[in-house]
């Protein structure tokens, strides 16, 4: 793992003035906090990265004109055991939240440098449009690199860019109700650009994984980098057949982009005991949460209230719920199929 | 009762907040999430109110025969609502006065409105729509849905409205079911069947799209059901 350092001095004969506001954008930070970045150098901006991420961010800050450093921390948690318990043992969110403390809150907003991750640093380049109606991500794919996406969720795409079907994730697949097959959309000659539209009216979220895990319900997987890994987990037949959804969560862990759909718009919560969600409009939650399906109230209401079975997250995380549900879209335009007769 | 709407105007839900002791009814099925220490009820009536009759009513007016209540216990509580279709909602004050609500546009209201279905007359039979409406009553918080978007229509007079996009008006309203063209015949033809004439002063709250035309154009690309 690494540090890196801005040293404080500036390349380029750059002044001070023409860096700090080069150096807020990249941060997102506000003016001041980002010439006290300046004032306090050395500092450690960001903390804890492998080479490659390292490299990213050095490049960068010495585009604006900033002189850097990367430092190799000495650590009893070496990045090797970090990245295996992360995956090794998803049942035990303490054990992956214990020992890095980057993943203690893992999708907060950054709140200072230290926790600020640009897009553009990790990950891929992208924009999304038409939110919340109807989003659509426009992803660049950097020369030689692959992006999975969803089947028939291609929309548009240049000519770099080369296609591959895989039957990847395993039978699996065929039971969350995703297509068996995934598209591997590689960037041949360059860089490639690729427009994805999901399936559904709605909206689209990105997530940067940092060897973190997050369950998506089954149909909202839309892209990734190869980094990410998409398995199929098996709920349990209690949790899974009262869910009303599938009986298989995709799980998604590792490191990269990774973006999933909605029908509907986003509703992002902060889970700090425990929330109901409606089982039709639960879209993704983090790992760390554990979650039961249980009734609403009494037997009155499990039968007549038309919630039905819900489902209870309890601990510490994020969920996302979507506003529309395909069940209940589904049940109203049951009326107007044409009958037999 | 706090309410805020989200995502407007497509996607539309609606965040209420509730207090210690504070209570809110919905129509059933609009939860979509809410915070773990919320009590929720089910009941034919209004809370703390018996009425069956109300409720069978209701059932006929499209709307569910059972209505929930929401109550947080230690502390306040909070509550999303969403519906099926994409569309608008809006919040309206209620101050002592009366809102006629088409059965399916109802969502949320604040414990202490009086809800009823008002019976408006055989002549809503011919409109081909719900032939009741939900009558709120009293003073607090309403929450309404719709499908699209929702405006509002000042009438001071006359004003004609298709009776499927016809989201709530106020009770100073009168309205009589009538045809959109001259003659039955161009009426027909014109698709526009039946319309309902407002008279008097008060607001019409519409919405840009018809549930029932939108369904009817699935219909070909749906499946045949069995029964």
């Amino acid at each position: 793992m690494f540090n890196i350092i801005v040293t404080g001095n500036l390349l380029n004969q750059q002044t001070a003035e023409q860096v700090i506001p080069a150096l807020a954008k990249l941060f997102k930070l506000s003016t001041e906090k980002a010439a006290g970045v300046l004032e306090k150098a050395p500092m450690a901006v960001k903390k804890k990265v492998p080479m490659e991420v390292a490299e990213k961010y050095q490049a960068a800050l010495q585009s604006i004109g900033l002189e850097t450093a990367i430092e190799a921390v000495v650590n009893t948690e070496s990045p090797v055991t970090e990245t295996e318990s992360a995956s090794s043992e998803p049942s035990e969110p303490e054990a992956e939240s214990a020992s890095t403390p980057s993943s203690k809150q893992p999708f907060s907003e950054p709140k200072d440098i230290n926790q600020s991750t640009p897009e553009h640093f990790q990950g891929l380049e992208f924009k999304l449009d038409g939110q919340p109606d109807y989003g659509f991500a426009t992803v660049q794919i950097p020369a030689g690199e692959t992006l999975k996406v969803e089947a028939s969720a291609m929309a548009t795409m240049d000519t770099n860019i080369l296609m591959k079907t895989k039957a990847k994730g395993g039978i699996g697949r065929m039971f969350t109700g995703e297509s068996l097959f995934i598209n591997e959309f590689t960037a041949e000659n360059g860089q490639g650009e690729i427009g994805i539209a999901p399936g559904a009216p709605g909206d689209i979220k990105h997530v940067y994984l940092d060897n973190q895990t997050i369950y998506l319900q089954n149909s909202a997987f839309v892209a990734s980098t190869m980094g990410v890994a998409t398995e199929t987990k098996w709920q349990g037949l209690t949790k899974g057949f009262f869910s009303g959804e599938s009986l298989f969560l995709i799980r998604c862990s590792g490191q990269g982009d990774l973006w999933f759909n909605t029908y509907g718009a986003i509703i992002e919560i902060d889970v700090e005991q425990n929330y109901v969600v409606d089982t039709g409009n639960i879209v993704a939650f983090t790992d760390g949460l554990d979650y039961n399906i249980t009734k609403v109230g009494g037997y009155k209401s499990l039968f007549f209230s038309g919630e039905g079975f819900v489902c209870r997250f309890s601990g510490k995380g994020k969920v996302w719920i979507q506003t529309r549900s395909v069940p209940a879209f589904t049940s109203w335009a049951h009326w107007y199929r044409p009958s037999k007769n | 009762m706090q309410v805020e709407l989200i995502h407007r105007p497509g996607n539309t839900a609606a965040k209420i907040t509730l207090a210690e002791g504070e209570a809110c009814t919905t129509e059933s099925g609009a939860m979509i999430a809410m915070s773990g220490n919320m009590d929720i009820e089910t009941t034919t009536h209004q809370k703390g109110k018996r009425g069956l009759l109300k409720a069978v009513k209701r059932m006929f007016s499209g709307e569910s025969l059972f209505m929930n209540h929401f109550q947080p216990k230690d502390g306040s509580g909070e509550l999303w609502l969403g519906t099926a279709l994409a569309g608008d909602m809006m919040e309206y004050q209620l101050d002592n006065e009366n809102l006629i609500v088409q059965g399916s546009s109802f969502l949320a209201c604040e414990h202490g409105i009086d809800l009823d279905t008002g019976w408006q007359g055989f002549k809503t039979i011919l409109s081909g729509e719900s032939i009741f409406w939900v009558n709120l009553k009293g003073s607090g918080k309403v929450v309404l849905n719709s499908f699209g978007a929702i405006y509002p229509v000042e009438v001071d007079g006359e004003y004609i409205v298709d009776s499927g996009h016809i989201v709530a008006f106020n009770e100073s309203l009168n309205f009589t079911i009538t045809k959109a063209g001259k003659s039955w015949l161009h009426s027909y033809l014109g698709g526009e069947g039946l319309v309902c004439k407002f008279h008097g002063k008060g607001t019409v709250w519409c919405q840009s799209h018809n549930p029932g035309s939108f369904g009817s154009s699935l219909t070909p690309s749906l499946r045949v059901r069995s029964a």
